[in-house]
């Protein structure tokens, strides 16, 4: 199988890459983003293409013919790119894959990364959305994702081209530039503890094992990808040894700006997320997949356990040795 | 050694729950329950509220299952049924009309409290959730309310049994009876015409008339009448 990647340059993409690499039933694999893989790559066709550069990228996929495409150019506000950078750059890529993708004889599915952002928290909405639930997202995340949905949806229609739409939770893991991650790792962290719902996460690796598993299972349509359980902002902080810092209503402004200074700033979405929660029926992508992501709580807990250091040995000493 | 000092020793267990609070190292399901904040408020609840369950060995233990339960204020009820069968059959109890707003919407989600909305109702039976559901406010002769056909839906969809429970005291009293009846069975579709419907127990918006969740709404809220009727003791003008 002929397998093309979008995103591959961030963390989630080069992991994909590695697991497909090791995967004996993809015979090529090219991949496509603005920036290099952050891994080393071994069977890898890659090319460096900005994700505006629509020509550019409609003739790489053309000429690979793909079988599969795993879009995962989809970037998250304040994981790398600020806000109006990662929204243009998510649309971009969006635009220049799916669109090129109808023009591909071969191909046969197309996965996509979305997010649970896109059911949208409204007050009296349900906790635990399923796949059934109307995509109604409340900040521009979700309605970044909800485009590149809609575009997904588009590019397939009136084709046998297979569709998949992983809605992951927020994405999380020792070494994954999330703004949630980084926010929840401050020593002081902003919380609302009288007005906060619990949230589900999901860890990297196991983002990516769904993704690989997308590729194969004959799954068409959304699936939940959510970590089981749930835990609220305050109880993640204490979790971490962190100090949970108390703020209501025009205190999150001031909150936000701290944090921003800090290095970890807090995006309507990640505000979302800490005060309104989110969560996901993740049984149909467990039981379509097979795969069995961790619980919330050991997201949280690996999260933290990436701060502690590990003393390695020095090259001097390893020379004297 | 120092193991069982530390756990018979009075306030023990509450010192050790009072510390895993601290270091966030407690439970939350996905719909925001907290047992642990539960077990702390028990003997709160228990302060306020005496209740009497008959019948609770209907309730599965395990799995799911919708209680189509009486109000009156409706502030009490779902405490004391909650309660009464945490209490005799060990499960939590979901109790829907949670009004999703802070901070009392998230305390509330804490002890059980979910919105009304078929979702949410769907999601806790299929994932083997106790449920329960009341009756509107609006008393007719011989029926304590009505009840959301769209409930009855979910819980068809979910393969679910529904129970009756009766609630039976007043607001401004301690001393509560729950009695919990036999399952529905599904009932038959209701005759056609206005008043046939209107005694069927409709508020069906989005609803067949003639789906058989209707009928079995009405054959639940009619129910609930009758556990009523045989718990609430006969006063001199009856």
């Amino acid at each position: 199988m002929r397998v093309l990647i979008t995103g591959m340059g961030g963390e989630l993409g080069t992991r994909i890459t590695n697991l497909l690499e090791a995967d004996e039933r993809i015979t090529a694999i090219r991949g496509i983003d603005g920036y290099p893989p952050r891994r080393r790559i071994t069977r890898v066709d890659f090319h460096r293409v900005d994700p505006d550069d629509r020509r550019r990228t409609s003739h790489l996929i053309r000429e690979f013919d793909p079988e599969a495409i795993v879009h995962f150019g989809v970037y998250e506000p304040h994981a790398h790119f600020g806000g109006t950078a990662a929204r243009m750059g998510t649309l971009a890529s969006a635009v220049s894959t799916l669109g090129a993708a109808r023009a591909c004889p071969s191909l046969r599915r197309i996965v996509v990364r979305s997010g649970i952002e896109v059911y949208g928290r409204r007050r009296g909405a349900t906790l635990r959305p399923d796949e059934s639930a109307p995509v109604e997202p409340t900040n521009v995340w979700g309605q970044s994702l909800a485009k590149v949905e809609q575009l997904a949806v588009e590019a397939v229609a009136g084709t046998d081209v297979e569709l998949s739409l992983l809605r992951y939770a927020p994405i999380v893991g020792p070494s994954f530039p999330s703004p949630a991650g980084r926010y929840l790792r401050l020593p002081i962290v902003a919380v609302s503890p009288l007005a906060e719902l619990p949230f589900s996460l999901i860890h990297q690796e196991d983002a990516a094992a769904a993704a690989v598993a997308a590729v194969h299972a004959p799954v068409t349509g959304p699936l939940n990808v959510v970590g089981s359980g749930a835990v609220t902002a305050s109880q993640a902080v204490r979790r971490g040894g962190r100090v949970p810092w108390p703020v209501f209503g025009p205190g999150w402004r001031v909150a936000a700006a701290a944090a921003e200074v800090l290095g970890a700033p807090l995006p309507p979405h990640v505000r979302d997320l800490l005060v309104r929660g989110a969560g996901g029926d993740g049984a149909r992508a467990v039981a379509e997949l097979g795969v069995e992501p961790r619980s919330t709580s050991e997201v949280v807990d690996q999260l933290y356990r990436w701060a502690e250091t590990t003393d390695v040995a020095t090259p001097t000493a390893a020379v004297t040795r | 050694m120092s193991d069982l000092t530390a756990s018979t020793a009075p306030g023990a267990r509450t010192l050790g729950l009072l510390r895993r609070r601290l270091r966030g190292s407690y439970d939350i399901d996905d719909w925001g329950l907290d047992p642990e904040l539960i077990a702390l408020a028990e003997p709160f609840v228990g302060a306020r509220w005496e209740v009497e369950v008959d019948g609770a060995h209907r309730i599965p233990g395990t799995g799911g299952a919708l209680l189509v339960y009486n109000r009156q204020v409706g502030l009490s009820e779902p405490w004391v049924l909650a309660h009464g069968v945490r209490r005799t059959a060990g499960r939590f109890v979901r109790t829907v009309g949670l009004l999703d707003v802070a901070p009392l919407g998230p305390l509330l989600r804490r002890f059980g409290a979910v919105v009304d909305r078929d979702d949410e109702v769907e999601g806790l039976l299929r994932a083997g959730q106790v449920v329960a559901v009341p009756l509107s406010r609006r008393v007719e002769p011989g029926r304590p309310g009505s009840l959301d056909p769209r409930r009855i839906a979910a819980a068809r969809r979910a393969g679910v049994p529904v129970l009756p429970v009766a609630l039976v005291g007043h607001e401004a009293t301690r001393r509560w009876r729950v009695v919990v009846g036999d399952p529905i069975a599904e009932a038959a579709p209701p005759p056609r015409g206005r008043r046939a419907r209107r005694a069927a127990g409709r508020s069906a918006a989005g609803v067949d008339v003639d789906a058989p969740e209707v009928a079995t709404a009405a054959a639940a809220a009619t129910a609930v009448g009758r556990i009523l009727d045989d718990a609430v003791p006969a006063t001199w003008w009856q």
